[in-house]
Formats: C-alpha cells, sequence, structure tokens
C-alpha cells in the first residue's frame, strides 16, 4: 500500500487525539482508555462510552490503530475485552499533530514574549 | 435510579445497527456498566443523563455512517458495469420525465392559484361571459357576494411609449376589478388607468416617478393612476394583461364598449368575477345566479318550464385557468392514469434488470450472509444501488422535462403568437419535490422485490454448486419465457401504437399557389389609434391613395385574414336552395375578410366573376357579396355555377361575386380547405380580430417598402402604429415551423416508445439468457460445440419472440380498435395499413432480442464449461 499522506488528519480531532495518546507505549481497552484520559485530564475530559467505542471503530477503519491479538499478563488480562494498539501510520500521524500542537505552543510563548517587553 | 439509567442503556445499546453490535455492542454495554456506579458519584443525574444521550446520539450516527459505506459501495458496484448504469439511468429518465413533463402542466394549469389574489378559493367566475346588464344584477346582491366586478378581456390597446407607438394588450374594467381581486397597487391607486409591474419595468424603465406620468392609449392622453404588484397580470393570468382601463374613461378608449354596450343584455362580451359574501357556498350562490339571469333574460323562474338549460354556471375563479370541476377531475384523472402507466413500464425496466444484475451477484450475496451479514443490511446494499439509479434516473427525468416543458411553451407562445402569453410550465419546486418522489418510489418499489429475492437464498447450496434453482418466482422455465413472451408482446404494442400515432397525422406542410415574392404583410388597427369606425374607411382610402403613388409599392390591399393566418377557423355555412336544388350545410368553411384588390395583389387570377371593388367595402350594393375557393364552390354547389348563389352564415346572407383558385395547398396533398371571402366594410373596422387590419403590399422587385409604408403613414398621422411587420415567406414559413413543431412531439413519442420498448426487451432477454448459463456449461461439458449451443438458444429464444410478436400485434390490434372507437381523430389516424411499420417494427424488436439472446449466450459458451459449472 502506498505511503499515506499524515496531513489529511491534521488537526486531529480531540477524542482521536486522546484515545491515540493513552495508546503511545502500552495497549489497553475501552475501559482503561476512558479512565485513562479522564486521569490524565484532571477528570476535565470524558469519553463517553459510546462514543469511545464509535471513534475506535472510526481510528480502526482508517488504520491509525488495531485490535491487539496480544493479551496482557494472564493475572491482569480481562478475558472479555478487546485490546488496542497504534498503528505505525497512527503513530506517524499522532507525532505529526504533537509538533503541530508544539509549533503552535512556541508561537504563543513568543508572542507572549513580545507582549511583555 | 441507576438501574433504571442502566435499563434504558441497555436497550438503547441493542438499536446499533447490526455490525457495529456484533463487533462493539457488548463493550460498550460493559464499560457502561463499568462507570456508570463512578459517574452517577461524580456528576450525579446529569451525568448518567449525558451518558444515556450519549448513547442515543450514536445510534443515528453509526446508522449514517453504514448508509455512507452502503453509497460508496454502491458507486462501486455501479462503476463496475456503466453499460448497464447508463440504460438504467436513460431509460429511468424518460419514464420518470414524461410524467414529470405531465406534472409540470397539470401544476401550471391545474393546480395554480391566480396570482395575487386574495383568498382564491372564495372567488367564481361565469362560465361563459355574460352582458353587462347581467352583471350589474349580479353585484346588487350583497348578500350573495361581498363583490363582483366586470371585464373585457384580450382587448388590444395602442400605447405611445417613448414615441414608438406599440399594441399592448389588456383588461377594460369595472371599478370594482382591484378590491374583488384582492391586489392593491403596488405603486399609487387603482383609481384610473393602472399598468401591470410588467409594463411598468419594460416599458417604462422601472420610472420611479411613472405614477402621473401621462401615457398614449389609443390616441389619448391617459395619467398612469397606480402600478399593480409584481406578478399579477390580471384575472385571467395566462393570457396577461398589462393596461387596466376603467370602463368609466371616455369611449373612445374602448370600441369594445361602442354600440352602447353597457345597457344592453344581449351583448354577451364581459367577463364577471365574483367574491362569495361569507357563509355562501358556491352551490347556492350558483342557483342564485341562475334566478337572476332568468329575471334579466325577462323569464320569471318557474320549476315547470321546459327550458331546463341552464342560463349560467359558475366555475371557480380563482384558479389559473377556471375550468368545471369535472372537467378538472377527468383531467387529472387522465394525466394522473397515464403518467402512472408510463412510469410502470419503465419501472418494470429496472425491476427486470435489478434481477439479472441480482442473479449475476448471488454468489457475492451469498457469501456475504454466510460471513453474517443480516439479509437487512444487504437488502439495504441492495436497495441503496437501485435508488441510486432511480435518483440518476430522476435528475436525468427533471432535465428532460425541463427541456421539454420549455419547448412545449415555445411552441403554444407561437402559436397564439399576438397575444403575450403568460404560461410558465418550466418544472418549479413543486415538480421537483414531485421527481424526487416518483424516483425514490421506483427505486425502493421496484429495487425491493429484486432485492428480497436475491437475498432470500438458502446459501449453502449457491456456495456449494451455484445453483440457479434459487430464485424465486423465475424457478421454472415457463414462467421466464412467460416473462419474455409478455415484454415482447408489450413492447410491440407500444411500438406499433406510438408508430401509427407518429406516421398517421398527416404532414400539414402548407405552401401558397401564388408568387410569394416582394409580397409584405403588416398590421394596423385604427380604432386603437382614436379613429372612430366612420372615419376608418376615410383613412383607409387616404391611406390606399398615397401608397398608389409610392414608387416602392405595386399594389396594396387590406384584409383581416392575410393567407396563412393562425386564427383562421372552421365555420358552417348553409348555402340556400335555388333552382330546384336544396339547401345544404357546408362545414369546415374559413371564412375571412378581404378589401378592394386583394386577389390583384395576391397575383391570384380571378376563376369566375369578380373580385371585391371599393364600392363594396362602402357597402354600396343591397347583397353583400362573397368571394369562394375551387374546393368551397365545389363543396357548396358541386358543378353547378356558383356565381349568384346565396350563402347565409349566422343568419347574414351573402351573394357569391366570384370564384378563386385555391390559394394554398398542403405538401402531403391532404385536401385543400373551403374559404369563403367577405368584403372589409365598416363593421370589420369597428370589431377587428385580434391581428388587426393587416395591409397587404406587393412592392417592386427590390425596394425597400416598408419604409416607405411607414414613411407614408406617418404623413397621414405620425400615431399611427404599424405592428407585426413581415414578409408572406416569413409568415407561411412561420405556420410550417408550427406544424414542424407538431410533428417533432409525436416524433417524440415514438423514439420514447421505441427506446422504452427496447431497454425493456433487451433487460429481459439478457436476463433470461444469462440464467441458463449454468446449463450451457453442462452441454459444454458434455461435448456440444459452441455452434450448437449458440442455435439451441437462439432456436428458442426465436420461438419466443415469436410467439410475443403474434400476442403483440392481436394486443396492439384490440388497443386500436378502442382507441378508434373512442375519438374519430384516432379513427383517422388507425386507418392506414403502414406496411413499413407493421413489418419494420416486429423486425426490429426481433433483431434486437436475437441480440439480446446472442451475447450474453456467446459469452456464456466463451467461459471453460468447468468455471461455468462452478460458478453458475
Amino acid at each position: 500500500m502506498a505511503k499515506r499522506d499524515v496531513q489529511v488528519f491534521l488537526p486531529l480531532k480531540t477524542n482521536w487525539f486522546h484515545i491515540m495518546l493513552s495508546l503511545t507505549g502500552q495497549e489497553q481497552h475501552g475501559y482503561g482508555i476512558m479512565n485513562e484520559v479522564l486521569a490524565r485530564t484532571d477528570w476535565k475530559v470524558r469519553l463517553w462510552p459510546a462514543t469511545l467505542y464509535g471513534t475506535l471503530k472510526r481510528l480502526i477503519e482508517e488504520e491509525l490503530i488495531v485490535e491487539s491479538d496480544e493479551r496482557p499478563a494472564a493475572e491482569l488480562d480481562d478475558a472479555r475485552r478487546r485490546y488496542y494498539r497504534l498503528t505505525k501510520f497512527g503513530r506517524r500521524v499522532l507525532e505529526a499533530e504533537s509538533e503541530r500542537l508544539e509549533e503552535l505552543v512556541g508561537i504563543l510563548r513568543s508572542k507572549r514574549r513580545l507582549e511583555a517587553l | 435510579m441507576i438501574r433504571f439509567c442502566l435499563g434504558i442503556y441497555r436497550r438503547l445499546a441493542r438499536a446499533f445497527p447490526h455490525e457495529f453490535q456484533m463487533v462493539y455492542g457488548a463493550d460498550v454495554v460493559q464499560l457502561g456498566e463499568d462507570a456508570i456506579e463512578e459517574i452517577a458519584r461524580r456528576h450525579g443525574v446529569f451525568g448518567l443523563i449525558r451518558l444515556v444521550a450519549d448513547l442515543a446520539w450514536r445510534v443515528p450516527v453509526e446508522y449514517l455512517s453504514e448508509m455512507r459505506q452502503d453509497l460508496m459501495y454502491a458507486l462501486r458496484m455501479l462503476g463496475k458495469s456503466p453499460g448497464i448504469a447508463v440504460a438504467v439511468v436513460l431509460s429511468l429518465g424518460l419514464g420518470i420525465g414524461m410524467p414529470t413533463a405531465g406534472y409540470s402542466f397539470i401544476n401550471a394549469i391545474l393546480l395554480r392559484d391566480l396570482p395575487g389574489a386574495k383568498e382564491p378559493e372564495r372567488l367564481l367566475t361565469t362560465e361563459a361571459p355574460t352582458s353587462y346588464v347581467h352583471f350589474e344584477r349580479y353585484r346588487d346582491h350583497r348578500e350573495l357576494f361581498s363583490g363582483v366586478t366586470a371585464y373585457v378581456q384580450q382587448v388590444p390597446f395602442n400605447v405611445v411609449v417613448a414615441g414608438r407607438p406599440e399594441r399592448i394588450f389588456g383588461h377594460l374594467v369595472s371599478p370594482e376589478y382591484f378590491d374583488v381581486i384582492g391586489v392593491r397597487a403596488m405603486r399609487g391607486q387603482t383609481d384610473g388607468l393602472v399598468v401591470s409591474e410588467r409594463f411598468w419595468r419594460e416599458r417604462l424603465n422601472s420610472d420611479p416617478d411613472a405614477v402621473g406620468r401621462s401615457l398614449r392609449v389609443n390616441g389619448h392622453a391617459v395619467t398612469i393612476a397606480g402600478v399593480e404588484p409584481r406578478d399579477f397580470l390580471g384575472a385571467q393570468a395566462e393570457v396577461g394583461a398589462d393596461l387596466f382601463v376603467p370602463m368609466t374613461m371616455q369611449a373612445e378608449l374602448a370600441p369594445e364598449l361602442g354600440e352602447n354596450a353597457l345597457n344592453r343584455s344581449d351583448l354577451k362580451a364581459f367577463e364577471v368575477l365574483m367574491r362569495l359574501a361569507p357563509g355562501v357556498t358556491p352551490k347556492s350562490a350558483n342557483a342564485a345566479a341562475e334566478t337572476i339571469a332568468r329575471q334579466v333574460e325577462g323569464e320569471g323562474f318557474d320549476a315547470d318550464r321546459k327550458d331546463k338549460e341552464a342560463h349560467v354556471r359558475l366555475l371557480p375563479g380563482g384558479s389559473l385557468e377556471p375550468m368545471p370541476p369535472e372537467v378538472r377531475a377527468t383531467l387529472l384523472g387522465l394525466l394522473g392514469t397515464l403518467m402512472a402507466l408510463i412510469l410502470g413500464i419503465s419501472c418494470t425496466n429496472l425491476a427486470n434488470m435489478l434481477l439479472a444484475r441480482a442473479a449475476g451477484r448471488r454468489k457475492e450475496i451469498a457469501i456475504r450472509l454466510a460471513v453474517g451479514a443480516s439479509r437487512f443490511r444487504l437488502i439495504r446494499q441492495l436497495l441503496t444501488e437501485s435508488v441510486l439509479l432511480a435518483l440518476g434516473g430522476g435528475a436525468a427525468g427533471f432535465i428532460f422535462a425541463y427541456w421539454l416543458m420549455g419547448a412545449a411553451m415555445t411552441g403554444i407562445q407561437n402559436s397564439v403568437k399576438p397575444l403575450p402569453l403568460n404560461l410558465d410550465l418550466r418544472p418549479d419546486a413543486h415538480v421537483l419535490l414531485f421527481t424526487f418522489l416518483l424516483a425514490a418510489i421506483a427505486g425502493v418499489g421496484f429495487g425491493l422485490a429484486p432485492a428480497l429475492a436475491a437475498t432470500k437464498t438458502d446459501f449453502a447450496p449457491v456456495l456449494k454448486q451455484g445453483a440457479v434453482t434459487q430464485l424465486r418466482g423465475y424457478r421454472r422455465l415457463g414462467l421466464r419465457n412467460l416473462l419474455m413472451v409478455s415484454q415482447v408482446a408489450g413492447s410491440l404494442m407500444v411500438l406499433i401504437i406510438t408508430g401509427f400515432i407518429v406516421l398517421g397525422i398527416p404532414g400539414k406542410q402548407t405552401r401558397v399557389t401564388f408568387d410569394p415574392a416582394n409580397l409584405y404583410l403588416m398590421s394596423i388597427d385604427p380604432v386603437r389609434d382614436g379613429y372612430s369606425p366612420k372615419n376608418t374607411p376615410a383613412l383607409f382610402e387616404k391611406l390606399r391613395e398615397r401608397l398608389r403613388s409610392a414608387p416602392a409599392v405595386e399594389s396594396a390591399a387590406f384584409t383581416g385574414d392575410p393567407p396563412g393566418s393562425p386564427f383562421a377557423t372552421p365555420t358552417t355555412f348553409t348555402v340556400t336552395a335555388s333552382g330546384g336544388e336544396p339547401a345544404k350545410v357546408v362545414k369546415s368553411v374559413v371564412k375571412a375578410i378581404a378589401g378592394a384588390n386583394y386577389f390583384a395583389t395576391l397575383r391570384v387570377k380571378v376563376a369566375a366573376g369578380r373580385e371585391f371593388s371599393t364600392r363594396d367595402e362602402q357597402g354600396a350594393s343591397v347583397e353583400e357579396p362573397a368571394i369562394v375557393n375551387e374546393t368551397a364552390a365545389k363543396e357548396m354547389f358541386g358543378s353547378g355555377n356558383p356565381i349568384g348563389r346565396r350563402i347565409v352564415h349566422e343568419k347574414e346572407s351573402f351573394e357569391v361575386v366570384g370564384v378563386v383558385p385555391d390559394i394554398t395547398a398542403h405538401e402531403s396533398g391532404a385536401k385543400p380547405s373551403a374559404g369563403v371571402w367577405v368584403p372589409m366594410n365598416e363593421r370589420a373596422y369597428s370589431r377587428p380580430p385580434e391581428g388587426g387590419v393587416t395591409l397587404l403590399v406587393r412592392a417592386g422587385e427590390g425596394r425597400d417598402a416598408v419604409s416607405a409604408i411607414r414613411h407614408e403613414m406617418a404623413a397621414i398621422d405620425p400615431n399611427l402604429s404599424l405592428f407585426d411587420v413581415r414578409t408572406m415567406t416569413e409568415q407561411i414559413d412561420e405556420l410550417n415551423r408550427l406544424f414542424a413543431s407538431a410533428g417533432l412531439v409525436y416524433g417524440g413519442f415514438g423514439a420514447f416508445g421505441l427506446i422504452l420498448a427496447s431497454v425493456g426487451l433487451a433487460g429481459v432477454t439478457a436476463y433470461s439468457v444469462a440464467q441458463r448459463r449454468k446449463e450451457i456449461g453442462i452441454r459444454m461439458a458434455l461435448g456440444a460445440r459452441r455452434g450448437q449451443v449458440l442455435r439451441l438458444v437462439m432456436k428458442e429464444g426465436a420461438g419466443l419472440v415469436m410467439a410475443g410478436s403474434i400476442l403483440g400485434f392481436l394486443g396492439a390490434w384490440a388497443v386500436g380498435r378502442m382507441l378508434a372507437a373512442a375519438s374519430p381523430d384516432m379513427a383517422e389516424v388507425l386507418k392506414g395499413t403502414q406496411p413499413m411499420l407493421l413489418i419494420g417494427a416486429p423486425l426490429l424488436l426481433g433483431v434486437l432480442a436475437m441480440l439480446a439472446c446472442y451475447i450474453p449466450a456467446r459469452r456464456s459458451t466463451a467461459v471453460d464449461p468447468l468455471t461455468a459449472l462452478r460458478q453458475e
């Protein structure tokens, strides 16, 4: 398959960004993603269940994440749950989004500095 | 509370589309169960509501997303077989386009209200024009009508705008006119001369100071009192009125009101529009109006009277085209049936093609069913495709209808030339909605059956061996053949009937038997230019005098109806008994008015007797003279001498003084029409025809006669307006163009029938052969040669086509008999044998059907028999 353009996904939708962020470096199930986003955002962003799974479905269709076949260690595994992980392409999209956000923050900071002068 | 919300949550989660449910349903429910306590703790009731609302919102979103997928898939599938897609869209486009055009017509004529009218359903109008005296009596009955107005319609006025005289059509109105309709002036007020917005915009350049401006109307200066709002073009809007002249204004403005018209109860020239008083029904108003009319006509209303014929009939007056409710209902029913029939045929075609397609896709469907797609989902997928096709057809149909109605409008306008027709037949938003509905019905209605049939497969055998036998309804060979036979029969019927209509309409192309070169026609209407009927002959005499001395003009004459006039309508004459011959009634005679020197100007030699002289114009003869053409002479007097014989038309007696050759002939050799000319005298001037009086001029070779005539006329009176200037050749071409466009319409019908028949036949045949693919495979596997198999299939196909053709002939004959019985015109059309059609139509369909047999059969024999067996 030809290399897909990450730019078409930018700016990334907030929900997509939070879910993909939760999946960096680890595989997660839906409940885990919800809880992690809650914790990370100080309970400000809640991914409501139906929205969460709807978004997961869309992310899979876009091949940004996949359902994982590997299961975590037996004592942690909840057999009823599906686990998701980022694809390579998903990681590139997330990185591109992070860079974009960083650039924005950079612009904002330098502007503040100018105003402070 | 938590448990209650969880209950709703679980139930809602079950509403997700099948596929989403299969994959995520359990997870969504479980996540909800896991999180609900924490949510309730943290967010309280609002959190619970939010949880449920989130789910409720996602359900439709998922459905929409699936539909999007269906749509993309459908587009891909259609893209794979563009030929079928184009054929379906085109044939369905025609099938939807014709009813759409029909509906546009209904919408424009039958369903629209009178523009600008207030509460149009409370308006009534008399079916036929009546007298001013009748109107005054109706008006006095305040308990019946809250308002009544009388007007004269299609009145031409000569109006001088920016120094140029023009002929403008308007209404002569009673003072109540605008109040009864319920329309207010956009500028100024309605007491006095009122102009339409169209006139204000086009002739007065939207002058903001138009009110108070003076306008020369029929030679008199009149001040504009008001401008009507946009869209309002009078109480009979299809022939728009641009001027509204009160009847109370000076008599010169309206020659129609001469002869004491307002005080006579026998001069029925006035349209009456009434607004019902509150609580009065149209029926009781009609009954009361009947009594009033009888009183006016001097008969007390007496139930025992023998004369039960109604004197007056009131029609709904607030619609664009007033017509009796029963006529309206018949028209609606007739058009509706016709539209449904056309749509039905093309939808059957669609269904057949979809069936054929579904048959080819059975394996794909079976696999999808086997891996767990719900049947509902598959049906939806197939329906999406058929609806997509139907919408494509709908779009094509709408464009087709738009074009067709545009052409129809031009045609109708040309046929009533001088009247400014205000008839918008083009489809509007209503029609668009109608088309969309038709397309949706066609797509769902006729996609559903094939979709149901295709998915009702017991998929195991299909997967195993590709059994043909599973498509319901087409299981038995007999039924399949029946379908094809009936399609051939139906197609042939459509083709033969439309063919007969197309070929049977006689060519009406007209030519003239005299020399049309250097002949000019132009219209004048001195009465509208302020001349009284008494002064007009003198004016004409003066004009003729001046033209005689003009070097560019060879000869000139006046006429009411020049050759090729669209106003020529046949009437009936009675030949008076004479010399032992009994009286005789001759129908279909065109009566025309001719001035002195008319035939000499045309260069038509008088065959016997004489033509009219200026003495005849002045009414000098004791007996009114008449001239007949040869056809009329033959029909009226046989071989006898016509000169000196009497003929009567509407109680007026004429003496035949001359016979002229037929001056027009039809290209097709159809019988020329009988014609009678009567002299142009004072009476003809005072009530000139709508086209005015035509000045016929034979100019010298290469001379500019038109400017010479303009010059001479301006020298007599600069306010005399000259309109409708054309050459004789143009006039004849114009007439022929009209007939040609009618021919085009019939030709269109024929093409329409042919396409509909071909598409349907090809679809069914191809489907029927495609069904036999497996059988062909077996034959090939058993060692049959390609030629043998092809011959077999073709032979069977030919048999079916033969059977269908015979049935088709019988059906066409029966329908033809029915049509002929229903209308004499049709009987005339269907009388001929048309060998070309009777041989050509079945031949054409036969070739088409055989081609539709051959192509899929050949394709079936071309594949490896093993593949055919495995895949069907």
